[in-house]
């Protein structure tokens, strides 16, 4: 499953990247796999949402597929839980062709698609490959964001102050004025915010700071 | 032939004997005399040679000869006319007399013949010692002993004294023996005991003493009587002694000629000596004898015993008039009885046709009944697999899907080189597996669904629990209801339609499913239990944790078209008891202690009690 391929859409998967599937059907859960596997990820499979929640660290990034209707824990329920706990894994919700509503709660509450039983294969490797993608994209960001947030960790209050206020457009001498320090302070400040968030100009700045929102 | 003897008698009537004689010259044979010989031919001989020698001597020219006859002997010779006269004894005279015409001519003057001449009679003796004995009429119960059946005097007259003394020695008496002749034995017997009674012919007794060889005072006479001028001992009345007859063809001379040669006979000639008779006298009355035999009904009268049918009518006229009106009456019944019996027959056969009729419209209801059963059945299983229509189609989507997924793997494996030929093996397994998962799920459909007749065979009921297990284990997954099974595993077969009880395991599942929708509770289960009750019955109970029924709902749970789902028929728990109650068992509903409600139903265990409905299987296809 791990094996190089010459498919477009897959060339640019990392190997980190990894599919869950979760269904009581064991031979669903079986053929999905091995479906999924084609595209040469990775694939992990569950009998239940229960048993995939115990297995599988929710901050981790990578694709779920999952059967809506399950005893116990219902794909949705699972989704759920995933949402609430902040989790980067898009998720694939699978349902049969009755369960239009459930479909439409599914993506109210963010998952990626619905796959409507029966479905054609492409269509569901396509979102699986979409999934792993935007999920690979929220964690860069989310890695990105917590890059910033360990930069802008190193700035002292006042040193996170002033910064606001440069990001603000205020000269130097209205910002020492308005937080009353000298001039030479300010400037102080200034270099070292610079120097600590690693950035080279007033528009990097500002990139920086507005990412970090 | 008139002409010439008379001719004869004129001419000739002063020499009658010589003109006799000349004619006889000419050709005529001996003159033929038969006589009886009851006793032998040397007897009959020595008795009656003399006399026929007389006659010989008186008729020179033509001789005589003697020929002893026994009875049947003298019947033939006179019959066939080979004798010209005959000489027997009284009784058979009578008879010869009657049947052939014979005619007395002369008749013998006994010695001891009375003033009439007759001489003929019967002494019945005692021994003088028996004073028990006194008259006829003590012969009743008594061993008597006569010569023979057919002596005259030695039996026939007594026998007519006895039956004058209202005594039939042939019923009355104790025994009734003939002892043959010498007539002595007949005195013997009773001289010894031997017998009670003798019969003798009269003046045996006497000559018998007269020749010393008995004593006439060791004997009495019964009923003795006296005749005139008969000087021996007598019981009866006397009958002429012995005749000589001629034959109706004998010539009249001759037989003229041979009755004066008798009456000319000496009494003291030699024949008559010989013969012990005293010459021959004219023709006696044999008239008595007649008489003597009808009442004994033998001779010529024995006819009388073979008593005509117009005899009996004439004597019991009456009796033939009751036995005509019994008759008549008898037929009347009969035909009577024959016409109650066709009127009976009749309303019998057509009660009977009725009956046939009846039962045949009582078969084609059943057969009716059973029929519409049968529909009602299908169609409750159709109605809650319709119910269920989406479930079973999400239950064959997935070998289906199943199967599409692993394939789809495969051919992409393929077209990109990646397959491993072990991996592919593995998963095209895979695939043979959903495959024929999927076609038995069809066929399970198939078979519940199928329209059929019931049939009863031992089954383990919790193998019909997991087949509605399996027909409705994807609805209740898809309504995310787990169901849990509590099979008890030492269940005794049930006599029991398979399917039938499978479709009631359903129907209950299915209705707690449908309980539990949008009832909030936790984890929402239904629970199916198998077991035994106490009465040793299968029982199987189906509870959930739904809303439970109402009141109204537990009154009419069981009756047709009740429903309280929005698409439901409300058939199924009516079809449920009707099948339930087909096998002799119970179908009812409960609480279920701390919310929802329970269905249980039991079954007779197979063996114990036999179904009540159903059981007939003559239309399984």
């Amino acid at each position: 499953m791990h094996a190089d391929t010459n498919h477009a859409g897959a060339s640019r998967i990392v190997a980190s990247r990894i599919v869950y599937v979760v269904d009581d059907d064991p031979a669903m859960r079986h053929s999905l796999a091995w479906l999924i596997g084609s595209l040469g990820v990775p694939v992990e499979s569950f009998a239940s949402g229960e048993e995939f929640l115990r297995a599988v660290r929710p901050d981790q990034p990578g694709c779920l597929v999952t059967d809506v209707r399950m005893p116990g824990m219902s794909g949705l329920e699972l989704q759920d839980t995933l949402t609430r706990a902040g989790s980067l894994l898009t998720v694939v919700v699978i349902t049969g062709h009755a369960d239009v509503p459930m479909a439409v709660r599914a993506l109210r509450a963010g998952a990626v698609d619905f796959i409507e039983k029966p479905f054609n294969d492409q269509v569901l490797l396509d979102r699986v490959h979409e999934a792993l993608e935007q999920s690979h994209r929220a964690w860069e960001e989310q890695a990105r964001k917590d890059h910033v947030r360990s930069l802008l960790a190193r700035l002292t209050p006042r040193e996170r102050q002033v910064a606001d206020l440069v990001v603000a457009g205020k000269p130097n001498k209205v910002i020492a004025a308005e937080i009353n320090i000298s001039l030479k302070t300010v400037e102080v400040h200034r270099h070292n915010v610079m120097e600590k968030l690693e950035v080279g100009s007033i528009a990097d700045l500002t990139r920086l700071l507005i990412e970090a929102e | 032939m008139r002409i010439i003897p008379r001719l004869k008698c004129l001419a000739l009537a002063g020499a009658l004997v010589g003109l006799w004689v000349g004619i006889a010259t000419a050709a005529e044979p001996p003159i033929r005399v038969g006589v009886l010989a009851y006793r032998g031919g040397d007897h009959a001989n020595a008795a009656w040679e003399p006399t026929v020698r007389y006659l010989a001597e008186r008729f020179p020219e033509r001789g005589a000869e003697m020929v002893p006859l026994d009875l049947p002997g003298m019947e033939a010779a006179v019959q066939a006319r080979t004798v010209d006269f005959v000489l027997t004894n009284t009784g058979n005279y009578v008879e010869l007399e009657a049947r052939h015409g014979v005619t007395r001519i002369a008749t013998l003057r006994s010695s001891r013949a009375g003033a009439s001449g007759a001489a003929i009679g019967s002494a019945l003796i005692v021994r003088a010692d028996r004073t028990d004995i006194r008259e006829v009429g003590d012969l009743k119960g008594r061993t008597v002993m006569a010569i023979d059946p057919d002596a005259f005097g030695g039996f026939q007259v007594a026998w007519g004294e006895m039956l004058k003394a209202g005594v039939d020695p042939y019923r009355d008496v104790k025994e009734l023996r003939f002892s043959g002749f010498p007539v002595d034995r007949v005195v013997f017997a009773v001289r010894d005991g031997t017998v009670d009674v003798g019969v003798l012919r009269a003046c045996v007794l006497e000559e018998l003493a007269a020749e010393g060889r008995v004593d006439s005072s060791q004997f009495r006479v019964l009923a003795p009587r006296t005749s005139p001028g008969f000087d021996c001992a007598l019981s009866t009345d006397l009958y002429p002694d012995w005749p000589l007859a001629r034959l109706a063809s004998t010539p009249e001379e001759l037989a003229k000629a041979v009755v004066v040669a008798l009456f000319q006979m000496p009494a003291d000639h030699p024949a008559a000596r010989g013969g012990g008779y005293d010459g021959w006298t004219v023709p006696l009355d044999y008239q008595p004898v007649h008489a003597l035999f009808r009442s004994l009904r033998i001779g010529p009268y024995r006819y009388l015993r073979e008593v005509s049918l117009v005899d009996i009518a004439r004597a019991h006229w009456e009796w033939l008039v009751v036995a005509a009106l019994a008759l008549l009456w008898w037929a009347i019944h009969s035909l009577r009885v024959e016409h109650l019996i066709k009127v009976r027959t009749a309303e019998l056969r057509s009660a009977n046709r009725d009956l046939v009729r009846e039962m045949a419209e009582r078969r084609r209801a059943e057969e009716t009944a059973r029929e519409r059963q049968k529909e009602m059945d299908h169609v409750a299983r159709l109605s809650i697999l319709g119910e269920m229509a989406s479930n079973l189609a999400h239950e064959l989507n997935q070998p289906l899907g199943a199967i599409a997924n692993y394939a789809r793997g495969c051919t992409r494996r393929l077209e990109m080189g990646t397959g491993e030929p072990a991996q592919l093996a593995e998963i095209t397994r895979a695939i043979a597996e959903q495959a024929e998962r999927a076609g038995q799920i069809i066929a399970r459909i198939r078979n519940f669904v199928r329209k059929r007749a019931s049939q009863l065979e031992p089954m383990d009921v919790n193998e019909a629990v997991r087949a509605a297990m399996s027909l409705c284990e994807s609805r209740a997954r898809g309504d995310g209801v787990a169901i849990v099974l509590t099979l008890a595993d030492d269940l005794p077969p049930v006599l029991a339609d398979t399917v039938q009880i499978e479709q009631v395991v359903l129907n209950l599942v299915v209705n707690a499913l449908d309980a539990l929708e949008g009832a909030q509770t936790g984890a929402p289960e239904v629970t199916v239990r198998t077991g035994r009750d106490e009465a040793g019955r299968v029982e199987v109970a189906v509870a959930d944790r739904g809303r439970g029924l109402t009141d109204e709902a537990r009154s009419r749970l069981f009756d047709p078209f009740f429903t309280t789902k929005p698409g439901g028929m409300g058939l199924g728990l009516s079809i449920c008891r009707t099948i339930v109650e087909a096998h002799g068992g119970h179908l009812w509903a409960t609480d279920n202690p701390g919310g929802g409600a329970v269905m249980r139903f039991v079954l007779p265990a197979a063996g114990k009690a036999q179904p009540v409905g159903n059981e007939e299987q003559h239309h399984a296809r």
